[in-house]
């Protein structure tokens, strides 16, 4: 079930990213803050069963990947292969520093990391 | 300008994460507050640089930022490890964040 819950949060995730960006009204400034609540509960749930770490490196890696997909195919984004390789560094980046963050350190009590 | 936008929508992010941790070490209603504070303001930024910066990359430099600031914040303040891997990774982050705005 832990799985399920990172699935539903990176699909929310997307969907607030692009209500953020195109919300004009009401009604759809109020879906993009109840997918942002719901994104959070999601990731919560997840990380009550698994390492938060791992959770945060698969569930932010897959959303920045299917966003720039996504704004490839719909909204025209003409992403240049510099453009496309330094967002892949970044997800890279982001996916190593959250994995190594489950890493234990007898010092650690509370990491910032790991927190969403 | 959008740049500048999307570091302090960052910004909201780092501050919006190290305020969870408050909360979770004392649950009071103003930690719950100050996440709900913290997070608007980062999602107001977002929302403001996406309007000249294309979804995909504010996306990516956005959450890039966010975790890399939540990092460097917790080797100062939380005493997290800063073991060559994690610092190699940090670098991976601000240098793709720096080479899309130089490209741009």
């Amino acid at each position: 079930m832990g799985w399920m819950y990172v699935l539903f949060a990176a699909i929310i995730e997307v969907i607030w990213v692009l209500g953020l960006r195109f919300s004009v009204n009401a009604l759809e400034w109020t879906g993009t803050i109840i997918a942002i609540i719901l994104s959070f509960y999601f990731i919560i749930k997840a990380c009550e069963v698994l390492p938060s770490g791992t959770v945060y490196a698969v569930f932010t890696g897959s959303g920045a990947a299917v966003i720039v997909v996504i704004d490839m195919i719909f909204f025209q984004g003409n992403f240049s292969i510099f453009q496309l390789l330094f967002i892949s560094l970044i997800i890279f980046g982001v996916i190593g520093i959250k994995l190594t963050s489950d890493e234990p350190s007898e010092n650690n009590q509370d990491t910032v990391a790991g927190g969403r | 300008m959008y740049w500048i936008y999307l570091v302090i929508a960052s910004f909201g992010e780092i501050f919006g994460v190290a305020s969870i941790n408050l909360y979770l070490k004392k649950k009071t209603g103003y930690r719950l507050l100050l996440i709900v504070l913290t997070f608007s303001f980062g999602f107001l930024f977002l929302r403001l640089a996406m309007k000249g910066i294309p979804l995909g990359t504010a996306y990516a430099v956005w959450t890039g930022l966010g975790a890399a600031g939540a990092v460097i914040m917790g080797i100062l303040f939380f005493k997290e490890s800063a073991d060559w891997k994690r610092i190699a990774f940090l670098f991976c982050i601000i240098i793709g964040a720096v080479g899309l705005k130089i490209i741009e």
